[in-house]
């Protein structure tokens, strides 16, 4: 959704396109509706290319401020497994 | 697609969601339906497994956007706790008329088979079904074997019998149930492309 704004599909789509298929299967509506019951996302209904309108969801300011401490708290969370990982292949290494 | 967003229509409406939030979701649904298979693909691309379950599906996004007050346990209407419920409820009926009639049979044989030694060994004695009873020498308990039958109460045989009946039938009716020619399972076959049977999946 840093992207910039889609609708439901589209984000499936998006998703699929960099391999989390499972991700975009069927949860992402339920997985909207909470963002958006939560304040996270924003949203207006606009024509899409040649289809009927459709509702468009985009970051709010409240969400991209918890997106910015997500990706800060998952770089953190994968650097700590990283540096677990290279001490475990420098031990079995040969 | 039609009949999916139906099905989910029927149940936001089960669920109390109002009306102008059900319909700009049907919308959405249909129209994101539409476009994947536009482009070649089918429902599944969107929806995934929730495909085959509706009901479910409607129920845990309009929980998920809060317009329902809690998504109950058997969103599905057809699921979950109900089917389990009943059909251990019908078991236990079924087991309970089972050994009531079960009860009514030993307690006659052992009246009937009570009645029989009477008149063998003459005099009062008492035996229990499964106990020890006080008929001592191996060869009478031989006599005891081979005079069960006795007198018949027919009335009590038969409301025994019409017991086992009943139990049966629960028992079956609980096997049905929880079987998946239930509705259930026949929901999914149905909306199963290319699956004939309900233990065959086409492949992909």
């Amino acid at each position: 959704m840093g992207e910039g704004a889609a609708y439901g599909y589209e984000m499936t789509k998006r998703l699929r396109a960099r391999g989390l298929s499972t991700v975009g299967e069927g949860s992402i509506y339920p997985l909207l509706g909470r963002l958006e019951r939560d304040g996270l996302v924003e949203t207006r209904r606009a024509a899409s290319n040649g289809g009927p309108p459709r509702k468009y969801y985009s970051l709010s300011p409240e969400g991209e401020r918890v997106l910015e401490a997500g990706v800060k708290e998952w770089q953190a969370t994968r650097d700590a497994v990283d540096g677990a990982l290279g001490l475990v292949k420098v031990e079995v290494g040969p | 697609v039609s009949e999916f967003v139906d099905e989910c229509r029927r149940e936001w409406r089960r669920l109390g969601v109002p009306d102008p939030i059900a319909n700009e979701m049907a919308a959405d649904l249909k129209a994101d339906i539409e476009e994947a298979e536009a482009e070649g693909g089918s429902a599944e691309d969107v929806l995934g497994n929730s495909v085959f379950e509706p009901q479910r599906f409607a129920a845990s996004w309009a929980g998920a956007r809060g317009v329902i007050a809690a998504v109950p346990p058997d969103c599905s209407g057809n699921s979950g706790g109900r089917r389990v419920v009943l059909p251990v409820v019908l078991t236990a009926f079924a087991a309970f008329l089972a050994l009531v009639a079960f009860a009514l049979l030993v307690g006659h044989r052992s009246a009937s088979a009570a009645v029989s030694v009477r008149r063998i060994l003459g005099g009062p004695i008492s035996v229990r079904p499964f106990g020890r009873g006080s008929v001592s020498p191996p060869s009478r308990m031989f006599v005891f074997g081979t005079q069960f039958g006795g007198p018949r109460n027919w009335p009590l045989i038969l409301v025994a019998g019409f017991l086992i009946l009943a139990g049966l039938v629960a028992l079956a009716v609980a096997i049905l149930y929880w079987s998946p020619w239930s509705r259930r399972g026949a929901q999914a076959l149905a909306r199963a492309p290319g699956r004939t049977k309900w233990w065959k999946w086409p492949d992909r």
